[in-house]
């Protein structure tokens, strides 16, 4: 890509490790203001933007992705040392995200089920050649690395990004705040007799009111706004993509399941512990985002393999 | 004194802050459907109303900061560095 950035522009390396791809798509989507981006930053090296296959020395490192292959890990240290600042980007990064999910399974499993046992594919071996071997385990970024900010969301919203590399070049703190995905959802959240949960497909839920109101379990009051709150202002119940709140982070007896219940159960006829076991059995949906960090998958209340057993015992 | 304030834009009414408060400091202003400050000065920090807000919209200035007995030291250490 043609770069018209002056010879004195903050360099950036970026660097994409097991995730989606989406939080490169949230570059692209900055659309015109990435001209503005470009005027100060320099991007040496973007898998998506970029033919550098190296790891030239640059000012800031943006990773994204967990670290669950070998290449991840050795991809994640190459970045370390050709970059002065490493920037988390993204909730795989961050907590492990999606691809943490894969700490409630084996490795023997996941192969199993991606090539063994794979109805689609005609080996039913595991691969021997291009897929890198596996890690033990998933681990998010900071295992593996020094990490010097962490930037959540999947993918963070664009104008996070945005204002996160505008203000490392301004030398200013950038405005993220601690915010949860409420503060800027529009729902009206108002108290109710609603007095059971309602799975996510049960009926029409009412585009006005609040989702916990209504006895559908949103997880908007515990997770961090990253994003503008676009899922709850158009229709879908908010499922944590952009990690936990803060007070959940740091305090060990807090937690998702019963921040929410808490909520939930001052806000309608539904008993606080109804709540929590609601959670529990569909723990690998509510914790899929986070279970792979420490900060939440060490917490000593935090069963999951337990809670998949049981749910999997009373399974119809 | 303590100071507290909820940030306007992030309130949503629900009433939590109203509910939980044990020196009663909010009341709730039907016509704005949000919580507004009326005894500031009855405030004891006790910061119930702050952890259990939804959005996190409410913020204490100017009290004496008590540690909480349990913290995970690990991420206190990482939370000034998350943007």
């Amino acid at each position: 890509m043609e770069n018209a950035a002056p010879n004195n522009a903050v360099t950036v390396n970026i660097e994409w490790l097991s995730d989606c791809g989406g939080c490169h798509v949230a570059i692209v989507d900055l659309h015109e203001k990435i001209l503005q981006v470009l005027q100060s930053v320099s991007i040496q090296r973007c898998p998506v933007l970029t033919d550098q296959k190296g790891y030239p020395p640059a000012r800031v490192g943006l990773v994204s992705g967990a670290i669950r292959t070998e290449h991840d890990r050795h991809a994640a240290e190459e970045m370390r040392k050709s970059c002065e600042l490493i920037i988390a980007w993204g909730s795989c990064a961050v907590y492990g995200g999606i691809v943490g999910a894969g700490i409630v399974h084996s490795r023997r499993e996941i192969f199993d089920t991606v090539y063994g046992n794979n109805k689609t594919t005609l080996t039913h071996a595991d691969p021997t050649s291009r897929v890198s071997p596996f890690e033990q385990s998933v681990l998010p970024l900071d295992r593996v690395i020094d990490v010097d900010l962490y930037l959540p969301g999947c993918p963070p919203h664009p104008a996070f990004v945005f204002d996160a590399l505008i203000a490392l070049v301004e030398g200013r703190t950038p405005k993220a705040t601690k915010k949860t995905v409420c503060s800027r959802c529009t729902r009206r959240m108002e108290k109710t007799d609603v007095d059971r949960i309602r799975s996510a497909s049960e009926g029409i839920p009412d585009p006005e009111k609040c989702f916990l109101s209504q006895g559908y379990i949103c997880m908007g009051s515990t997770t961090l706004d990253r994003c503008l709150s676009p899922c709850p202002t158009n229709g879908v119940v908010c499922t944590g993509c952009a990690g936990a709140t803060m007070q959940i982070l740091t305090e060990p007896n807090r937690d998702i399941r019963t921040e929410i219940a808490e909520r939930m159960s001052r806000l309608t006829a539904i008993p606080r512990d109804a709540v929590v076991r609601e959670i529990e059995r569909t723990a690998k949906s509510h914790y899929s985002y986070t279970m792979a960090t420490s900060m939440i998958g060490e917490k000593p209340t935090f069963l999951i393999r337990k809670w998949l057993a049981d749910a999997e015992a009373t399974y119809e | 004194m303590i100071e507290i304030e909820i940030h306007d834009q992030s309130c949503r009414g629900c009433q939590l802050c109203v509910d939980i408060c044990p020196t009663k400091v909010f009341e709730y202003d039907a016509a704005q459907a949000k919580a507004v400050i009326r005894h500031a000065e009855d405030c004891i920090a006790c910061l119930s109303c702050a952890y259990l807000c939804p959005s996190g919209a409410l913020t204490h200035g100017n009290y004496h900061v008590v540690k909480n007995f349990y913290r995970d030291l690990d991420f206190s250490q990482k939370m000034e560095k998350f943007l």
